[in-house]
């Protein structure tokens, strides 16, 4: 929980609730919000589509935070969540013409039905045995791309999708791309933080820490479970649809098992149970993923014999240690650090 | 019916090299209560353990292949001091999540060290296929599943009459009460890595025999998973029973169901009979069933 600095008191329960407990957290926020917004004017054009990419993973990865770091259901499927929504909406605008603000929606639903099929899981199936059918998600999305009618997914052809647009207003430039994403992005962070701070998001830490203990105090274990599934699984179908718009093109092997494996980590990196460790851990994965993309050729001078597979290869080493290094030395992940390092500060010079 | 007989063979041998595969889940878990993503990872560094010291070095078969299982031995007792030595009384869902990290590191340095290119796999058994009457099968798969049979006769007294393997179950149950009756569980973990790389490097023999080698061998790991899970983690003589399940079901729905929808029908359908009988058992069929106490 968050500790306030010294002299700093609720005096009613409105207060203690509140989500800026001080008017310089809200500051804080604000100035990193304006600093978002100034991204594209600031920063050039491949710092934005850089961006694009890293907000949308961070709506993915939010939606297996708050499976995973929160309600503790490992899941391995979300890559798959993600793109049912992908195909969702990819479907749905190219195919029906459908307005973006009405297939953003049903996309996550789609996908949040999908999930919620392995939380219902959860009524017989428990711990390993649970995230291990979350793997047959991946297996059975590849079967339905595959065998679903061709007019409807593309099938191994992949899906072209329009792009997005608002009453009008064509989000056609990565700019324009860029805001629509960082306000969508912002509202599923509201809602995740909602989420986690209500009744729902408490009877998900409860489960997490131990589900039998939380069954005996009256909260329903199988119905957060779903639940749990549901909400991340809608995130996932959000993103996936982003991603659908942002790309403007969708095909099965953009949503692997292993980039399931690679969204875990980022969790992993971040911190587990910690709405700004997924951003923070998205945020550190890709970044060393373009440094490594940067710096690549010149790895490749050294390795001759990886050729172009050098960014991949280095990644993974670098993503692989990371985790395992994590676990090892900081198993609460970055954020925690940070809070460690930021009451320390808050005290010194005092120990406690 | 002489094709129906084939197709359920056929798929009975693929079943029973997944149970093999499956062993090393099942091995890792039976012995450290530690779930080992990164299997197919550990076939893939088994396969091009087995192609470096028989082709790449070229030395003869069978030296090569002593070899390779020797250096995957020791890649197996390498990995505990890396990773688990410092996670071993925490929970085991970080020792878990470790295997992730350990699946996403293991790819790379695959990468790093042998290189993307496609390599050709030495072939220890023919490759002409074995002809029983008007069957065909596959001989490699087929000396695979009578190995695998036999192995896990083994492997599984070894684990319940033994007593090495009986401090191993325990370690499986509980990593407090084994450290309080004084068996490592820090040895036990050693053991059990090194065990899963052996066998997985055995099963990269078998399945790869006379074809090629690449990082994306370890597809083959998640395929292996719906075996152990239907078998139950804890249970190594369930794998037999277990894989010619999957694999007959695979097989025959390969054979009947695929041409009528098309697709990948085969691929699912293990998935599919894994999620059923897990809704009718929930820990596998030969799994423990744990009662928790709070």
């Amino acid at each position: 929980m968050s500790m306030q600095p010294a002299g700093v008191f609720a005096q009613s329960y409105v207060r203690d609730m509140a989500i800026f407990r001080t008017w310089k957290q809200g500051l804080a926020l604000g100035i990193f919000l304006l600093a978002l917004l100034l991204v594209p004017a600031v920063l050039g054009a491949r710092y934005v589509a850089i961006a694009n990419i890293m907000l949308i993973t961070a709506v993915v990865v939010l939606g297996l935070q708050i499976t995973t770091g929160f309600a503790g259901q490992v899941n391995l499927g979300q890559a798959a969540f993600m793109g049912m929504g992908a195909y969702t909406a990819g479907a749905l605008s190219s195919g029906q013409q459908w307005p973006f603000l009405v297939t953003v929606p049903i996309a996550g639903i789609v996908a949040a039905l999908f999930g919620a099929i392995f939380g219902l899981a959860a009524v017989r199936i428990r711990g390993f045995y649970l995230a291990l059918t979350t793997i047959a998600a991946q297996f059975i999305f590849v079967f339905a791309v595959l065998n679903l009618p061709t007019s409807w997914t593309g099938g191994a052809q992949g899906l072209r999708v329009e792009t997005a647009s608002i009453f009008g207003f064509v989000f056609n430039t990565d700019n324009r791309m860029y805001y629509l994403i960082l306000a969508i992005t912002a509202i599923m962070t509201i809602g995740a933080y909602g989420i986690v701070r209500s009744r729902h998001g408490r009877a998900f830490v409860a489960v997490r820490d131990d589900d039998l203990a939380a069954g005996f105090t009256g909260v329903n274990v199988v119905g957060t479970k779903a639940t749990a599934f549901f909400v991340g699984a809608f995130y996932a179908g959000v993103g996936g649809a982003l991603w659908a718009y942002y790309i403007r093109f969708v095909s099965a092997d953009q949503f692997t098992l292993f980039n399931s494996v690679y969204y875990m980590g980022m969790v992993i990196v971040g911190g587990l149970g910690s709405i700004a460790g997924a951003f923070v851990g998205v945020f550190l994965i890709r970044a060393a993923q373009e440094i490594l993309t940067a710096v690549g050729p010149s790895i490749a001078d050294v390795f001759p014999a990886l050729g172009s597979s050098v960014v991949f290869a280095s990644v993974n080493i670098v993503l692989g240690a990371a985790i395992a290094l994590m676990l090892i030395l900081e198993p609460r992940g970055v954020m925690h650090r940070y809070n460690v390092l930021k009451r320390a500060y808050r005290l010194w010079p005092y120990p406690h | 019916m002489i094709q129906l007989i084939e197709y359920a063979l056929n798929g009975a041998l693929l079943g029973l090299l997944y149970a093999l595969i499956a062993m090393g889940f099942v091995v890792i878990y039976r012995a450290s209560k530690v779930f080992n993503f990164a299997q197919g990872e550990l076939v893939v560094v088994g396969a091009f353990l087995v192609w470096f010291f028989t082709l790449d070095l070229g030395l003869p078969l069978y030296v090569g292949l002593a070899l390779a299982l020797a250096g995957a031995a020791i890649f197996g007792l390498v990995i505990e001091p890396l990773l688990f030595r410092r996670l071993v009384g925490q929970s085991t869902f970080a020792m878990v999540m470790v295997t992730i990290g350990l699946l996403i590191l293991l790819r790379g340095l695959v990468l790093v060290i042998f290189g993307p290119s496609v390599r050709p796999f030495p072939a220890l058994i023919s490759t002409s296929p074995v002809n029983i009457g008007d069957i065909t099968l596959n001989r490699g798969l087929l000396f695979g599943g009578i190995f695998t049979i036999v192995l896990a006769i083994g492997v599984s007294l070894y684990f319940s009459r033994t007593r090495p393997g009986l401090r191993m179950t325990v370690v499986a149950e509980d990593h407090q009460i084994a450290q309080s009756m004084g068996i490592s569980v820090r040895r036990s973990i050693a053991y059990a890595w090194a065990m899963g790389m052996v066998l997985s490097t055995l099963a990269a023999v078998f399945y790869l025999n006379g074809k090629s080698v690449t990082f994306l061998v370890s597809e083959i790991g998640f395929a292996a998973l719906p075996v152990a899970l239907l078998a139950g983690l804890e249970s190594v003589g369930g794998l037999i029973p277990a894989g010619i399940i999957v694999g007959v079901a695979q097989g025959l729905a390969a054979g009947y169901i695929d041409p009528l929808i098309g697709g990948s029908f085969s691929a699912v359908f293990p998935y599919l009979v894994m999620v059923t009988i897990l809704f009718l058992r929930p820990s596998g069929l030969f799994g423990w069933r744990i009662v928790e106490r709070v």
